[in-house]
């Protein structure tokens, strides 16, 4: 029970040392230093700053800047120690750069200024000289001493203007050198060259002095720009190797090449510097058509399809093969070729080594004859420098013979001729041939989706549907309703009887005239009323409910049409105009009636 | 004032007379034979610049015949075989993009002609660059003209609301007319649906064909503006934008830039 009050005790002394040691430390002022790890090193190595801050982590550090210097991506390392004394924290964080020079010379690393705990801190400047790197002496490697070297050689020392040759550069390294790695350029100067590719070689073993040294051999393929005296190098690079540690040499050698784990060592490397004087070309004997290759090339040309129309499209393929600079090989100008129509050719370089000093350059070109006077496409010529003789050459593939038809409209190739076979699925040769007949014309216009007037004609469908709907709806009303049904025959027939009457007075017919009337006052009353027409007499005026609350003038005038109508059966004949007021007052009335309520 | 109503009653009876049934009859006709007698005269002077422009062809003067081609086009007529021709012509002058646009057009009146697809296919192989292609969607949508498409969709569109209308005034056959009521609205649905995407296509999705030897488009509608991407004859690019004398258009690896309008030809989608 003690010991775990003990331990109790003692995790919360801890934990209160700490806080107060976090507080202390806060309350501490802030420190940023910064240190370079050398303050010389040579063209190849690399240098280290360390910025170190305590008390505190930097909010905003902008990243040094030093022309000639290169700062690579810092590592951050965190440390926390507790003094139990005093009882504070010390914290402590250090950003540590990679500093690599681009070149030789004496670097300031001006002050570095850093925002930390919201105090500007700045440190003082700091200086680092880097010095050339040298070839090491011939006495030095025969010695055995250098532990690894770099050597360059050039494989011609005369060359032309435009030649490519080659550049070997051999890393070696000491037979106790246990790993090598992390081989990186640091520059690589040619002064009238330009460096192309490059490829390693298998590694070897060679005696140099009294040491076995292994050789990497790194080859360059290299062209030379201009004229004059041209150099390459010094070639300086850094390497990390891994050594014996001089600490343990003691021992059975045997065992110790097991157990000697080695120490890391990063070095510097350089070459001489090599010179080779490059001349022009020879300004005799230049051919005229020749565009500025150099090097050994052969020439293949072909042609095709040889029978065509005019205006047909012939494939003229080019291929350069050999061994040169292939990139910068070009067709020779072809502009005096006016009887055909030349695209811009098309090229694919494929080289067959490593270097991509050869292989084959074809270009690809369409052209068309312009007329069928063209019987040949003509023999094609390329010229070229070789500097392994020192002279001009020039090859000349055959002309290929062209049988130029006139262009015609009717012809119908194979290809257009069935219709059936899918003519886009195939690889025409060529286009197909234009049409006799001009076809249905039509003058170009606004889609119809776009026309107002076809937008307003798709209302039509829509209206006539609509149309027949209401008709329906009607339909169906009048099946179902008996009363509606009467009123309507009964308006038919009363318009018809209006124009009977007319025509039974003109004709001065009295006793057709009231015996319609009366029938067509039976038929209105009838229907008013909604009783038989036939039980219709005068006496429904007075006794029936809608007509007691009619006006008066209505009731006495039907009751007149009733009187007429009888008096008609006893009274001598009318005249026509008598019996035309009669039509005339039964008209109104009956209109009046219509507006009854029934 | 009585002397001049009668003059007027006497100029319409005159008029009357002037225009009765038969003279009507007979003006009608002389209007008609006008219209057609004209129309076939100018249908003549085509065909004879049509045939002019084909013996250019059949003797190697492409450009020539190329002209005479675009001066028939110039005056407001057009036709697939037209086209067609002033394409060939304008493949054969060595302009890729004036002969693409030209298929293109005819394409737009004749879709479904093999041999407008297969010249178009044979310029457009010939073209240099990203060049921006029709999707399978798009190819299948253009399989029908978009004219061709609306007069079916209003086929449908009119035979399903005359149905419903014949079984209102029909009701006893409103059973039978049923299904193929149904059948009529969905394939109304449908034929509608495709006119509205292929319609949305024919005026949002515009190309832009180069008709320039070669061009530069450009970071911004002005000629001081950066050089985005190099542009070939025939080039076929999407149409993003259009400000003043410029159009932005887009390649097919989604490059965009700004061209003059006058070194592209702009053409509908299908």
């Amino acid at each position: 029970m003690s010991r775990i009050i003990r331990h109790i005790f003692l995790i919360v002394a801890f934990l209160f040392l700490a806080a107060t040691g976090l507080i202390s430390s806060r309350a501490r002022a802030a420190t940023f230093t910064a240190a370079l790890d050398r303050d010389t090193i040579s063209l190849g190595e690399t240098a280290t700053l360390s910025l170190n801050f305590e008390g505190g982590q930097p909010t905003k550090l902008p990243p040094p800047d030093v022309p000639g210097l290169q700062f690579g991506t810092p590592s951050r390392s965190f440390s926390q120690n507790i003094d139990l004394n005093s009882g504070q924290v010390n914290a402590k964080l250090t950003l540590s750069f990679p500093v690599v020079p681009q070149r030789e010379g004496e670097f300031t690393i001006p002050a570095l200024t850093a925002d930390v705990n919201g105090q500007q801190l700045s440190t003082p400047p700091l200086k680092l000289t880097v010095l050339k790197a040298d070839a090491p002496p011939a006495a030095a490697i025969d010695s055995g001493n250098e532990i690894a070297f770099m050597k360059l050689s050039l494989s011609d020392k005369k060359v032309y203007v435009g030649q490519m040759l080659t550049a070997q550069l051999q890393v070696c390294l000491r037979d106790d050198v246990q790993d090598f790695g992390n081989f990186q350029f640091t520059s690589q100067p040619a002064d009238g060259f330009t460096i192309n590719k490059m490829a390693q070689g298998q590694n070897q073993r060679e005696q140099i002095g009294n040491r076995i040294y292994t050789v990497i051999p790194l080859t360059f393929a290299l062209t030379a720009i201009k004229t004059g005296t041209l150099s390459l190098g010094p070639f300086t690079a850094s390497a990390t190797l891994v050594v014996p540690s001089a600490n343990d040499q003691g021992g059975d050698p045997f065992f110790r090449q097991f157990f000697n784990q080695g120490e890391r060592k990063q070095i510097p490397l350089a070459t001489g510097t090599l010179t080779a004087q490059s001349v022009p070309l020879p300004a005799e004997n230049v051919p005229a058509n020749f565009n500025g290759a150099v090097g050994d090339y052969q020439l293949t040309a072909t042609a095709g399809p040889t029978n065509l129309t005019v205006g047909d499209p012939v494939t003229v393929r080019v291929m350069i093969s050999g061994r040169g600079d292939l990139g910068s090989v070009t067709l020779p100008d072809q502009t005096a070729l006016r009887d055909f129509k030349i695209f811009a050719p098309t090229s694919k370089v494929k080289y067959s080594d490593q270097l991509g000093m050869e292989g084959d350059k074809t270009f690809e070109e369409i052209v068309t004859p312009q007329n069928s006077d063209v019987h040949e496409w003509p023999r094609f010529s390329f010229s070229f420098f070789n500097p392994d003789d020192g002279q001009y050459h020039t090859l000349t593939e055959h002309a290929v013979p062209l049988l130029v038809k006139a262009a015609a409209a009717t012809p119908m190739p194979a290809i257009a001729a069935n219709k059936n076979s899918a003519p886009e699925n195939q690889t025409p040769q060529d286009i197909l041939p234009i049409k006799e007949n001009i076809g249905l014309l039509a003058q170009p216009s606004t889609p119809l989706v776009a026309r107002p007037v076809f937008l307003a004609a798709q209302a039509v469908p829509v209206l006539a549907f609509l149309a027949a709907l209401i008709w329906r709806k009607r339909t169906d009303n009048l099946a179902n309703n008996p009363r509606l049904r009467r009123q309507r025959a009964v308006a038919q027939l009363i318009a018809s009887g209006m124009d009977d009457l007319k025509k039974l007075a003109a004709e001065n017919k009295s006793d057709e005239f009231f015996a319609l009337l009366f029938r067509l006052l039976q038929e209105q009353l009838g229907e008013r009323l909604d009783c038989p027409a036939s039980a219709i007499t005068e006496n429904v005026i007075d006794e029936h409910a809608v007509l007691r609350d009619a006006p008066q003038p209505m009731r006495e005038a039907l009751h007149e049409l009733f009187q007429l109508c009888n008096l008609a059966r006893y009274a001598p004949v009318r005249g026509t105009s008598e019996l035309n007021s009669v039509a005339a007052q039964f008209e109104k009335v009956i209109h009046e009636l219509q507006e009854v309520k029934a | 004032m009585k002397t001049k109503v009668r003059s007027s009653e006497r100029q319409f009876a005159l008029t009357k007379r002037r225009m009765e049934p038969v003279h009507v009859v007979s003006y009608w006709i002389l209007v008609l034979l006008a219209l057609v007698f004209t129309g076939n005269v100018f249908a003549a002077d085509v065909a004879g610049d049509f045939s002019t422009a084909n013996k250019f062809y059949a003797q190697g003067k492409f450009a020539d015949a190329a002209n005479a081609y675009e001066k028939i086009l110039a005056s407001g007529t057009a036709s697939p075989n037209l086209l067609f021709n002033y394409g060939n012509a304008e493949f054969k002058s060595g302009n890729l993009g004036k002969a693409i646009t030209a298929f293109r057009r005819a394409e737009l009146l004749a879709p479904r002609d093999s041999e407008i697809r297969t010249n178009l296919n044979f310029v457009r192989n010939q073209v240099q660059g990203a060049t921006v292609r029709e999707s399978r969607w798009q190819n299948w949508l253009g399989n029908l003209s978009l004219n061709e498409r609306a007069v079916f969709a209003a086929i449908t569109f009119w035979l399903t609301f005359l149905l419903l209308a014949a079984k209102q005034l029909r009701p006893a056959r409103a059973a039978k007319l049923k299904s193929v009521t149904w059948i009529f609205a969905a394939l109304t649905i449908f034929s509608g649906t495709i006119l509205g995407v292929q319609a949305a296509n024919h005026f949002s999705r515009q190309t832009a064909v180069v008709i320039s030897a070669q061009e530069t488009a450009r970071s911004g509608p002005f000629e001081d503006a950066q050089n985005a991407f190099a542009v070939h004859d025939g080039a076929e690019l999407s149409v993003l934008d259009r400000r003043d004398d410029w159009v932005q258009v887009a390649d097919s690896s989604g490059k965009s830039g700004w061209l003059n309008k006058s070194q592209v030809e702009i053409l509908p989608g299908a």
